[in-house]
């Protein structure tokens, strides 16, 4: 915090994490209007006063009841965890209303939001048609996305926590969820059993995403739901496997060999980046982005994922990669942003990331390189059978509501919610996604298009205070939508729920830190750093120091509460 | 540039007159005083979490909280100085301290003197210009730059594939990485580091050079007996301050190159204390992790300056 | 006075022209310097050359970036080192919208007023320590040297600037940064080089320490106060992460926030429609294009800066 940090030996203080342009490190990847929707791996720990979740009988008596919206029907229906699709805009006279009146009673209120790309400015037309359409006066405090956790920690710290906080799943990391516990108010007098029947739209929100939302056995949080459908997706390069006629690997050993045969350094073209992620998936690795989904009951027995066969093998065949020089030198270093760069360059043909990437590539490479084609490869299961998936968080980023607050002020954060949660094909969501027609954005060949002044002013960021059950809606592509849809589906039907899916679960304090060093172990073994027999050994110790008396302490939760995966 | 020391061995002067004597320069110094007590110090007192298991949200702030978290006494001292991680990266600091002190420590005196001698100020200026200009690159851009030529897919690696042999990845190469580092830290730094020097040199009076010059001092005596005396106390302060700083290296340029080579080679303290500590909310280990590289660097630096003083030097403060 | 004399070329230099030489032409070198020999001239210009290659080749990979269509970029997977169609783009992205017209007069503003504060009370305060054996100046130094140790966590600064009631104001990113002890005692050691006979005989006229200070060590000392104001302007000039944590107002943030923000928004994937709207502009060379505007400034102050490192300035006073 120095300004002359640049002399040297000056006192260095608050780490400057994110340098100028730093885009790697944490893994979150802002889409979509400076929204981030990618969670992936890398979870950090959970510590709280009320330890443990709640679930079963319980969490009956807390979550709202679900009636399902059946405003606009979805051109894809949701099947086996996926989202909903939309592959039609719907022409603005046939929007629907799904909030019957204006329920704002106009409180004014701040909500803090983590924000990539340049904030709007306050107070602009945008804000006010929002701010007028809901009936209250929210001033939004948008806050750099890259140092958000930093700025959590200390706004929690403080006596004046803004109304609304925004928290995404992964800034869940050390004493947050204690902070949520002790800063923000139960929801549950507004919203449990029928209550919720009051904002029809957050009624709609699907209870995995309410269950998800129980912190320290209260509804706090207002969820922005997600399919639970893993979320990464091996993309490859269309266009170059259909040219080269390069079938699709079905195993773990077909894929090695493609890679082998797709590499080409000296034409500067390697075959993948690193496909740690979904060597997971391929190997039927339980989930790593959550502590608890890392636990699943194997014949009575509570194993952790890192104590698993699969874990080792997945750790094994990803090295070979390594090993065999297939993968971009650049995702060695890990320090170059963005590998969707490398793919689009040609130079590297298969990489991994969040299914929103199909769309945005696609979107993108439209404008520049015509040929340009890609896909989601179906996860290969590593023997060449069915790949054995684990179910994700059904729900990630969440907005909060001051401890404290007055009961009107909470029921106006209820009608942005339920405004901000209306399904695709109303009214609610044009305003919300696109601003004001004619203002924000124009209609196009029958698709809404932003103006500049949507571009600096229409922010995502209201979809934090509360999100309508999963759709994809893509009517600009909707051969893309269809695609993306069809691919959640395939691995839904692959899918299994682990033992405390759905369920936020706080873990004591002391062995919060347990796990720290696995997600730097795994880089050094697949980089051929470190052995396997490395992991090994950490896991041993892991047992030896806690490990095992925390498998102790999951197995009791599991007897008291019940699982919610049912 | 020596201290012209005219009070020392005096009789002792009341304390009363002494501070009317000094009256002026004490309150000179009260701005800055204040501001580091208000501004420093305050916040400073909260490393008492150190002796606690602290969790700033049990009360209704982070004050507060002090109050409520439980006193542990040593105990988050014993978790930083048991665990072999943590002198792991005290190795590696150290390691990267020294590279640091033999090969970027001399390159902007070097390059001081060297743009010293040119004559010609429009070339002067030019040089100069373009030697702080790293300086400002942030160290993502120098670390892709790095990258971009140095790296398995770059400029090098791929001229060298293109012409039929092996290519090379320096950049993920555990065993050079402490040079590498140390190469990226001169690229960006060491030319911003010449200013303090030609400050300096600016201030060496020229009647010396001539009179050198008249005692038939060549170029290089004369660098040796006029330049060099000149610079002494401003390289002997730097110096000292550098080794008070010894456990600080390039936190965001390791933190971003972790990955690449390992945290084997690549931890140091602080991306140590920010794993392990801050990005888990550890907030006690951090700030004990902390109170033990301060009191590291205070030795250290009272050493130095202890050292300074032996080798003639007036160091940062005098004995 | 002899360096005055010394500093105006020598008759033979002047030759038929009296006006200036041209700034590229080498001055006169004083008689007593003896012509350098081919072997050191070759060595300095090949060290130089090769320095200043190091440097400009990786910032010509940045120019050129920042200027380089989508197309372009896409083609290279990154970085571009050879130029092809060069296109103004992503400048024009930037600097559209009014969005850093603003946040360039905030940065300005606090780098102006930061910068003034904070060399005056380091000016002030190096001096007030300069001479040895006045009252109380070790204590005072130690307490300012604790700060090179012992630093605070986030938190309780964060707390203490909120309850100062310093949040969303422009004194949050000048206070709690104002004060570097290494530019005090860089400028102290400079002060206490200074002949103390010159300051004793003024003391002697009866010239209090404010008078000294201003007449005779400061004039003395322009080279390292310019370089401790150009080391503070260029702290406050590139400073983010303060106003990142103590402003909430998107309309008061500084250029490197801004800046920042932009460089972030140009990840953010677009609908098909924006795609074809944006046409050739590249993240990539957005981001870069950042990188130029933050070199600029840097440009432009060095002459500044260099006005006051000219050979043998007015120093008679410093004894080697």
């Amino acid at each position: 915090m120095t300004p002359n940090a640049a002399s040297p030996g000056s006192p260095r203080t608050a780490p400057s994490r994110r340098g100028f342009l730093a885009t790697g490190a944490v893994a979150a990847v802002a889409v979509a209007g400076g929204a981030p929707l990618l969670t992936a791996c890398g979870g950090d720990g959970d510590t709280g006063k009320k330890d443990g979740t709640t679930s079963g009988k319980d969490a009956a008596r807390i979550l709202p009841a679900f009636v399902a919206s059946d405003v606009v029907p979805a051109d894809i229906p949701a099947a086996d965890g996926s989202a909903a699709g939309f592959t039609r805009a719907i022409p603005s006279a046939e929007l629907k209303a799904s909030v019957a009146e204006r329920k704002g009673k106009g409180t004014a209120l701040t909500v803090m939001a983590p924000f990539w790309g340049t904030p709007p400015a306050p107070g602009n037309p945008y804000y006010r048609a929002m701010n007028e359409a809901i009936g209250v006066q929210a001033t939004w405090q948008n806050q750099d996305g890259n140092v958000y956790d930093q700025k959590l920690g200390a706004v929690l710290a403080s006596s004046d926590v803004p109304d609304v906080v925004v928290v995404p799943g992964w800034n869940l990391g050390g004493k947050i969820p204690s902070a949520i516990e002790a800063k923000f108010e139960d929801l549950g007098p507004y919203l449990s059993g029928d209550k919720v029947k009051a904002y029809p739209n957050l009624a709609a929100i699907p209870t995995d995403a309410w269950q998800r939302s129980i912190f320290g056995g209260r509804l706090r949080g207002l969820p922005m739901p997600a399919s639970y459908v893993t979320n990464i997706a091996p993309f490859y390069r269309k266009d170059l496997f259909d040219a080269k006629g390069w079938q699709l690997p079905r195993s773990a050993d077909e894929f090695l060999a493609l890679a082998k045969e797709i590499t080409s350094a000296r034409a500067k073209v390697w075959a993948c980046g690193d496909m740690t992620w979904t060597a997971w998936n391929m190997f039927g690795v339980l989930n790593g982005g959550d502590k608890a989904l890392g636990w699943n009951l194997v014949d009575g027995r509570l194993v952790n994922r890192i104590e698993t066969p699969e874990y080792l093998e997945a750790l094994e065949w990803t090295r070979k990669l390594f090993d065999a020089g297939v993968v971009h030198p650049d995702e060695k270093a890990q320090n170059q942003g963005d590998t969707g760069n490398r793919f689009t360059a040609g130079q590297c043909l298969v990489y991994n990331n969040d299914l929103s990437h199909w769309y945005a590539k696609t979107s993108e490479q439209a404008a520049q390189n015509p040929a340009f084609a890609m896909a989601a490869m179906d996860v290969p299961g590593h023997d060449g059978g069915t790949p054995r998936l684990w179910a994700t968080n059904p729900a990630n980023i969440w907005a909060f509501v001051r401890k404290g607050a007055p009961k009107a002020l909470i029921e106006d954060v209820l009608a942005i919610a339920d405004f901000t949660a209306a399904p695709y094909g109303t009214k609610e969501r044009m305003l919300t996604d696109y601003g004001t027609e004619g203002v924000h954005h124009t209609v196009e060949d029958g698709l809404p298009v932003k103006t500049d002044a949507g571009n600096l002013e229409v922010s995502s960021s209201w979809m934090f205070i509360a999100s309508p059950a999963p759709y994809i809606a893509h009517p600009d592509t909707p051969e893309v939508t269809r695609a993306m849809v069809e691919w959640q589906q395939r691995m839904g039907a692959a899918t299994r729920k682990s033992s405390f899916y759905g369920l936020t679960v706080t873990e004591p304090s002391r062995w919060t830190g347990l796990m720290n060093d696995f997600e730097q172990l795994e880089k050094d073994v697949v980089r051929g750093r470190r052995k396997v027999s490395d992991v090994q050994q950490a896991v041993s110790e892991w047992k030896s120091k806690g490990g095992d008396q925390l498998r102790d302490w999951y197995r009791k939760l599991l007897d008291t509460t019940g699982s919610a995966a049912g | 540039m020596k201290t012209h020391d005219t009070t020392d061995r005096r009789p002792r002067i009341p304390l009363g007159r002494r501070l009317r004597r000094d009256r002026a320069l004490l309150l000179m110094t009260v701005p800055a005083l204040v501001l580091v007590l208000v501004f420093h110090y305050v916040p400073v007192l909260g490393n008492v979490v150190a002796f606690q298991e602290y969790d700033p949200y049990v009360s209704t702030n982070g004050v507060t909280a002090i109050a409520e978290s439980p006193w542990v006494g040593l105990a988050q001292f014993d978790r930083v100085l048991s665990d072999p991680s943590f002198w792991d990266a005290v190795e590696n600091t150290l390691v990267f301290f020294l590279l640091q002190l033999v090969f970027f420590f001399p390159v902007p005196i070097a390059l001081a003197l060297l743009v010293h001698s040119l004559l010609r100020p429009r070339v002067r200026a030019f040089v100069q210009a373009v030697l702080y200009l790293p300086h400002f690159f942030s160290w993502v851009i120098v670390i892709t730059v790095f990258q971009q030529v140095f790296g398995g897919a770059g400029i090098i690696a791929q001229t060298l594939r293109e012409r039929g042999h092996e290519g090379f990845d320096l950049m993920t190469d555990p065993g050079t990485f402490k040079f590498l580092v140390t190469a990226e830290g001169i690229w960006k730094d060491a030319g911003w580091g010449v200013i303090v020097f030609l400050a300096a040199l600016a201030a060496v009076d020229r009647s010396l050079y001539e009179a050198a010059a008249m005692d038939g001092a060549d170029r290089w005596r004369r660098m040796w007996h006029v330049t060099l005396p000149a610079l002494r106390p401003v390289i002997a302060l730097l110096l000292v301050l550098r080794v008070g700083d010894a456990l600080t290296v390039g936190f965001e340029q390791l933190l971003l190159q972790r990955d690449a080579v390992g945290p084997g080679a690549a931890e140091v303290l602080d991306t140590f204390v920010w794993w392990t500590g801050l990005r888990s909310q550890d907030f006690s280990y951090a700030a004990a992790a902390g109170l033990v590289k301060g009191l590291v660097g205070l030795v250290l630096v009272v050493s130095a300056n202890k050292a300074a003083h032996l080798m003639g030097e007036q160091g940062v403060y005098r004995k | 006075m002899t360096q005055r004399l010394l500093e105006r070329p020598l008759p033979a230099a002047r030759g038929s022209r009296p006006a200036r030489p041209s700034r590229w032409a080498a001055p006169a070198r004083p008689v007593w310097e003896e012509p350098p020999t081919r072997a050191g001239l070759t060595a300095k210009a090949g060290l130089l050359v090769l320095a200043c290659l190091a440097v400009l080749f990786p910032l010509w990979i940045v120019v050129v970036t920042s200027l380089s269509s989508k197309k372009t970029i896409t083609e290279t997977g990154g970085l571009v080192v050879v130029p092809r169609d060069l296109t103004l783009i992503a400048y024009r992205e930037l600097l559209s919208g009014g969005q850093v017209t603003r946040a360039v007069l905030v940065s300005l503003g606090v780098t102006l007023v930061g910068t003034l504060f904070s060399t005056t009370v380091s000016v002030l305060c190096a001096y007030g320590l300069s001479r040895p054996g006045s009252v109380g100046h070790r204590l005072i130094l130690f307490t300012l040297m604790g700060t090179m140790f012992f630093g605070a966590g986030l938190i309780p600064t964060y707390l203490l600037v909120q309850t100062l009631g310093l949040t969303d104001t422009y004194l949050a990113l000048i206070l709690p940064s104002a004060v570097s002890v290494f530019n005090i005692l860089v400028l102290r050691a400079f002060f206490m080089g200074i002949s103390p006979e010159l300051t004793d005989s003024a003391r002697i006229d009866g010239a209090g320490d404010l008078r000294i200070l201003w007449t005779i060590v400061i004039p003395l000392s322009r080279a390292v106060i310019a370089v401790i104001t150009l080391f503070y302007a260029v702290g406050y000039w590139s400073a983010w992460f303060n106003a990142s944590i103590y402003l909430n107002d998107q309309t008061m943030m500084p250029l490197q926030n801004v800046l920042i923000q932009l460089a972030q928004k140009q990840e953010i994937p677009v609908g098909l429609g924006q795609a074809v709207k944006a046409g050739n502009l590249s993240g990539l060379a957005v981001q870069m294009a950042v990188m130029v505007l933050a070199l600029l400034p840097v440009a432009v102050l060095s002459p500044f800066v260099q006005k006051h490192f000219k050979k043998g300035m007015l120093t008679g006073a410093v004894k080697g």
